[in-house]
């Protein structure tokens, strides 16, 4: 993992006084809400329907156990007694004082973590793939430019006041776990004829209200002129991006308005200069110094199979869904990814509550080389972990509800905190996440249908990533009611997709039953094997909207 | 520059000798600041005239002036003014950035405008010398503001090597 140097360390410290300055000046009146609220913005701060929410900079999604435990500890001491880990791999918490926000943060700086641009129309957290370094067939870890672009973003003089947010995710495997051409950029590393390293750059996806697939700019941009790239990306979007209309203002309009192939020519005009200036090759020595804190952790060599987890799942049939659904295959042998749920049937999605983040830092101490992944999908990942140690993990996660076994299954949901929480919600998407789950709780029944992906979004904005669920559902406000439109088709992997609305929108009553409806489509067309997304893509929209709104 | 504001220069309090100037108004020999479409329209008139000459690059609605547009005059100018018409908009620091970088423009770069305290140490490095602020400021506040961050990560217009280069001595 990486580790703060001096001056990483002096900069949040930095940030840290600023803020209190900040914090002081508003808490004793000499500044209105309204000059205050760009200056919390950057530093993650945002008032909510009932009170102030701060989020957390997860870089990549990769935590240490002390790290863990400083979050348990704040959920603990400055809320009430639990997070909530988020689509862009970081976490929320919902109910910390103003006045005590600055000394959250001096905690938080004591294990190299931060608030910073984690809101504002700034560069945001960089994402990533929750398996890097742990997966096979990897091109490159992407935490390492990810470090790198974390770096260069931070207090960016010239893009801190951007037309829009701005969100950059980075895969190094041809699996996108990452969701990057749902980015403003996306990047794939990716390795040309000679061998060496480069990145596939994608430029103008999102979702939000008007949702666009990413387009590619480029083919292959040299390691060490990725920074030079991405400036130039940046400056064409500062500098033509509409300041007009904030729903108009994200690069995919810009993208959309100017063309792909203009954008690529701005692009590539501004790229020249910028990279002909030299200013910002990243000296090799820089990058192998990163690198150097993601090298692979040292693994014992150990046989493929276990024979202790093979008679553990023998006799333990519950432990044998979790490793069917939960484990995935590590690139060294003898050892697995553990998935960690945060979706328990009937739970809040990506909520975690002290003691439970207490128990993974203690896991992930004891059994997996000291490391946690947060997912965009809201979920945990202990990345290498002996399969002889797995039942020994289940069994402690078991004890504190955090072994549903439901990877990727129906009760695996995204869902945005929506009206609970928001004051941008039309409708609750945390209910009708839970309904469903216990709509669909027995497991056998999960496992039958198999992969099938449902995204909530209480609003247009799409937090809850509702375009590419293989069934997404956004409420909708009609005169004060709650109403919920269904989309199929949607997909955020290398196969990206936006998913189709329906039609007529359904009561927060039907929905659920309307869910009921589309998975007994699904399993009456499927063909052997097939997954939902897959039969949808087959047979199309007509079937499903037949039964769907059959009176 | 409006009454209520004050001119902070190269780090020092500074008077004020320009003037903005409307477009219909007849141009003295007081050092003014025009706009850019007077620049491209009077060139050749303006450039035989003896007095300074600064362009104000305006917001406008949609994007705003392009700064690029400076390039055929540069040797005729010895202010280019930024207007930042709201805080969120920053467009401003590219132009300035472009101005230095690129067209290696080494006058007064002045920011007008919206511009608030967390806003001057990123427009310093992007090479604007100059700021119209609120009458209320003092020096030390302002140069604390400039000292907020002593370190940055990346290079821009204000020389610093950022902390990627400085960490192996480029």
């Amino acid at each position: 993992m990486y580790r703060y140097d001096e001056f990483d360390h002096q900069l949040v410290a930095e940030r840290v006084e600023q803020f209190r300055g900040q914090v002081a000046r508003r808490v004793a009146g000499e500044i209105t809400e309204d000059a205050f609220k760009p200056l919390r913005l950057m530093n993650g701060v945002y008032l909510q329907l009932h009170a102030y929410m701060l989020r957390v900079a997860i870089p990549y999604g990769t935590l240490s156990s002390k790290q863990m435990r400083m979050l348990a500890h704040l959920a603990r001491k400055y809320d009430r007694g639990y997070g909530h880990f988020t689509t862009r791999q970081n976490i929320q918490y919902n109910w910390p004082a103003l006045d005590r926000i600055p000394d959250l943060l001096q905690e938080l700086a004591s294990v190299e973590m931060h608030a910073i641009q984690t809101s504002g129309n700034c560069i945001r957290n960089v994402t990533s793939d929750q398996y890097a370094g742990a997966i096979a067939d990897e091109v490159e870890d992407p935490r390492i430019i990810s470090e790198i672009i974390r770096q260069w973003s931070t207090f960016h003089p010239e893009f801190s006041y951007l037309p829009r947010k701005f969100k950059i995710a980075v895969t190094g495997h041809k699996n996108d776990r990452a969701a990057i051409k749902l980015h403003d950029i996306g990047i794939v590393i990716v390795k040309n004829a000679a061998g060496e390293i480069g990145y596939e750059v994608h430029v103008g996806g999102g979702q939000g209200r008007t949702p666009f697939i990413a387009k590619k700019m480029s083919d292959f941009v040299p390691a060490a002129q990725l920074l030079a790239y991405l400036e130039a990306v940046m400056r064409v979007y500062n500098m033509l991006g509409r300041r007009d209309n904030s729903y108009k203002a994200r690069i995919k309009i810009l993208v959309h308005e100017t063309g792909e192939e203009e954008m690529r020519r701005l692009v590539d005009a501004e790229f020249a200069k910028i990279e002909a200036s030299q200013m910002l090759t990243v000296p090799q020595e820089e990058i192998d110094r990163i690198a150097a804190y993601f090298a692979p952790p040292v693994l014992q060599e150990l046989p493929a199979t276990s024979a202790s987890l093979d008679s553990a799942r023998a006799s333990d049939s519950a432990f044998d869904h979790w490793v069917t659904t939960n484990v995935v295959s590590h690139v060294k042998s003898g050892y697995g990814i553990v998935n960690i749920s945060l979706k328990p049937i009937g739970g809040i999605p990506g909520d975690a509550s002290d003691a439970q983040m207490d128990v993974i830092a203690d896991l992930a101490e004891a059994y997996a080389q000291d490391e946690v992944r947060v997912t965009h999908e809201q979920n945990l990942v202990l990345p290498h972990v002996k399969l002889d140690d797995l039942k020994t993990v289940y069994d402690t996660l078991l004890a504190h509800g955090l072994a549903t076994p439901n990877l990727g299954m129906i009760s695996d949901t995204i869902a945005c905190p929506g009206l609970d929480y928001c004051n941008l919600a039309n409708a609750r998407s945390i209910p009708l996440a839970q309904e469903i789950s216990n709509r669909f709780a027995d497991l056998d029944r999960q496992y039958d249908i198999g992969e099938l992906k449902i995204k909530i979004s209480g609003c247009i904005n799409a937090c809850g990533h509702h375009h590419v669920g293989h069934i997404g559902i956004l409420g909708v406000d009609k005169k004060g009611t709650e109403f919920y439109q269904i989309s199929l088709g949607g997909s955020a992997d290398e196969n990206a997709s936006l998913g189709d609305i329906t039609g007529r929108a359904f009561t927060e009553d039907d929905i659920v039953d309307a869910i009921e409806n589309l998975v007994a489509s699904y399993v009456d067309l499927r063909h052997n094997g097939e997954r939902f997304i897959d039969t949808y893509r087959r047979v199309g929209m007509q079937p499903f909207k037949e039964r769907l709104y059959a009176e | 520059m409006q009454s209520n504001r004050q001119l902070i220069k190269d780090g020092a309090m500074a008077e004020n000798l320009w003037s903005y100037v409307e477009d219909d108004a007849a141009l003295s020999d007081a050092a003014s600041i025009i706009s850019l479409q007077r620049l491209e329209d009077d060139a050749d008139t303006l450039r035989s005239r003896n007095a300074p000459l600064g362009v104000i690059l305006r917001a406008g609605e949609k994007q705003g002036e392009d700064v690029r547009r400076l390039a055929p005059f540069l040797d005729m100018i010895q202010l280019v003014a930024i207007e930042f018409p709201v805080y969120r908009n920053g467009r401003g620091f590219s132009s300035a950035r472009i101005l230095r970088e690129e067209l290696k423009f080494d006058g007064e770069v002045r920011a007008m405008g919206e511009v608030l305290f967390d806003q001057w140490q990123p427009m310093a490095r992007c090479g604007i010398n100059a700021f119209e602020v609120d009458a209320s400021i003092s020096l030390d506040q302002f140069n604390q503001a400039l000292g907020e961050f002593s370190q940055a990560y990346q290079p821009a217009s204000d020389g610093r090597r950022g902390i990627l280069w400085q960490r192996h001595g480029k």
